[in-house]
């Protein structure tokens, strides 16, 4: 296990739910440069999160979330910057929390000392396999930014 | 009925945002039942168009996303179709090698269902948050069995979610023997685990409602197994099992007013799947730690209680433990060979089951004679459920309706939960206010 992890999360099915695991896709492709990462695509799998970040130095998430902000707007922000209000069923394993998730994760003693997560505001979480234009077209944008925080921590841990 | 507590009026989520989830409403007007519906939303029937126009091998990588719980059952479902659709015949170690995949999966969903859903309810407290602050070693080796299945599924279906592995015919990537060896090792690790949870839940035990009501039960029957991923459609309402590929027979899928997914129904008004169906239909195929399990619980065959359902999850997932141990000694025993599935598409018309964690899971297609997909239909366990939910709470509610409002609301969704239904994996995106 590597000290670093990325996770993407969403459902590919629906547009820009999914647009963790696209990120999560085109950083694959330079996965060489970051030796010290493991890069996961958790789909809708967000229970999984809890063992996955477990034992880390630094967990990155990087969702789809509701933000209040225009549509395709990337945020980096910790989870302590943010309350949730997000409505559950409570009937059901098949819906997530990310940030209820976290913070179990805190309550257990198994998170991370740093967590980060990229909250990308959707345009449209219909169903569709495709990204919307908004996103597609801002995608190499969020790719960029997580890549710029991993290089950090890569001449960090280097020094 | 006393006068005093005669009017009710329960909605669940009358003022919440969800989306993909059912609803109760309950109205009581002077000690009379006015209202009472278990609603639902449709179902994803849209997964079915997406699936058209794709081709025979690429069918079950889309319809593998539907779902992060259940996406090895999904897959499998749609590879049984497809290989029914195209007369594709696949090896026993292919066979065996899914079976394990299908494990990993029972073990991750019942873990998380029992941990995270049933026990809060039964420990008296809202969510699985206060249990990690009263029982944290309970809810950290609930965590460590979600990741023994989901390790499980990564080694035999190539991810951890979201399987890639497993194609028509045979697998695209096979496991090594040695991953094999990990897998045996990592389950008997876990015994430990398993054991605290299910003591866990069996200290709990008594706080599940005690309510029966006879119903249908359905699930895959094979004879001499336990079945996930064979068999014919069993019933306890019958001794005649139907083939699979007569799934609509069964179903008989049906619209009602108060939901958008269409209910189900066979010999009755409703029948139930599941972990309690498969426990009731094949009981006498579990190996000896489930059969203690069971036993310990005081379940039996006779059960007819829904809430027994969890406790139905528990036998399993100490079942799914111990026969993986038994095929992995099997496929150990005899080798990883490789394999180069060679499939000819053709024009065909196929049906596959498996009995995904909630119950019984059909997938059904068609392909032209290019082998791209031109229908789909698939039924999943939930919608099965609704029916059977619906009448349990006409069942229950007049036995619980002299309680207090919360409390025959809170029994009300621990009825849903004891169900795990499984409507749309829709709603995984954060919704967050920055503070």
């Amino acid at each position: 296990m590597r000290p670093v992890v990325v996770i993407g999360l969403g459902n590919l099915l629906l547009s820009d739910e999914g647009v963790g695991v696209h990120v999560i896709r085109a950083l694959e492709e330079q996965a060489a440069s970051f030796p010290e990462v493991d890069l996961l695509d958790l789909g809708a799998g967000g229970l999984s999160v809890l063992y996955a970040i477990s034992g880390r130095r630094k967990a990155i998430l990087v969702d789809c979330a509701l933000m209040g902000e225009p549509p395709g707007t990337l945020r980096r922000f910790a989870p302590e910057e943010v309350r949730t209000v997000k409505a559950l069923s409570g009937f059901s394993l098949h819906e997530g929390d990310l940030v209820r998730v976290l913070e179990l994760a805190r309550e257990l003693g198994q998170a991370p000392e740093e967590v980060v997560i990229f909250g990308i505001q959707p345009a449209d979480v219909s169903p569709g396999q495709e990204l919307s234009p908004i996103l597609q077209g801002r995608l190499q944008e969020y790719v960029d930014r997580v890549a710029a925080e991993l290089a950090e921590l890569q001449s960090a841990y280097a020094g | 009925m006393s006068e005093v507590t005669s009017s009710v009026e329960i909605n669940v989520h009358h003022v919440t945002r969800i989306e993909g989830h059912g609803n109760i409403r309950l109205r009581i007007r002077d000690g009379k039942v006015e209202q009472l519906e278990w609603q639902v939303p449709e179902a994803p029937r849209f997964f079915e168009a997406m699936v058209c126009g794709r081709k025979w091998d690429e069918v079950q990588a889309v319809t593998c996303r539907i779902c992060g719980i259940c996406s090895v059952s999904h897959s499998l479902a749609a590879l049984k179709a497809i290989e029914d659709a195209l007369d594709i015949t696949i090896s026993e170690q292919t066979d065996r090698l899914r079976l394990l995949a299908m494990y990993g999966e029972q073990i991750e969903s019942h873990f998380l269902h029992v941990g995270y859903l049933v026990a809060p309810d039964l420990a008296g407290v809202k969510s699985v948050l206060p249990l990690a602050a009263s029982h944290p070693e309970v809810v950290k080796a609930v965590i460590r069995c979600h990741k023994l299945g989901n390790t499980i599924m990564e080694v035999l279906a190539g991810r951890r979610t979201h399987p890639v592995a497993m194609r028509p015919g045979g697998f695209g990537k096979l496991p090594t023997e040695g991953d094999l060896r990990a897998i045996r090792d990592g389950i008997e690790q876990a015994w430990p685990d398993a054991k605290l949870v299910v003591d866990t839940v069996l200290s709990l035990a008594g706080k599940l409602p005690a309510f029966e009501r006879p119903t249908e039960y359905v699930a895959l029957v094979e004879p001499g197994r336990y079945p996930f991923n064979h068999g014919s459609i069993g019933s306890t309402d019958t001794k005649q099992p139907v083939p699979v590929q007569e799934y609509k027979s069964v179903v008989n899928e049906h619209v009602v007013a108060q939901s958008t997914a269409k209910w189900a129904k066979w010999h009755r008004d409703s029948y139930m799947v599941g972990a309690l169906a498969r426990y009731k239909l094949n009981h006498k195929e579990l190996l000896p730690k489930a059969v203690e399990t069971a036993r310990a619980f005081g379940l039996t065959p006779k059960a007819c209680n829904p809430f027994l359902n969890s406790v139905a999850q528990a036998v399993e997932a100490v079942q799914v433990m111990e026969h993986s141990l038994v095929v992995l000694e099997e496929v150990l025993a005899a080798g990883i060979k490789p394999e180069k599935p060679q499939v000819k598409p053709k024009a065909g018309w196929g049906a596959g089951a498996v009995e995904a964690p909630r119950g019984v899971l059909f997938h059904n297609y068609t392909f032209d004679e290019h082998g791209i997909c031109t229908a789909a239909n698939l039924v999943i366990p939930t919608n099965q459920n609704h029916a059977n939910i619906q009448k349990d709470m006409e069942a229950l509610v007049p036995q619980i309706m002299d309680r207090p409002q919360d409390e025959i609301r809170l029994l009300l969704e621990m009825l849903v939960r004891a169900y795990d239904p499984c409507v749309s994996c829709s709603t995984h995106y954060l919704d967050v206010e920055f503070v």
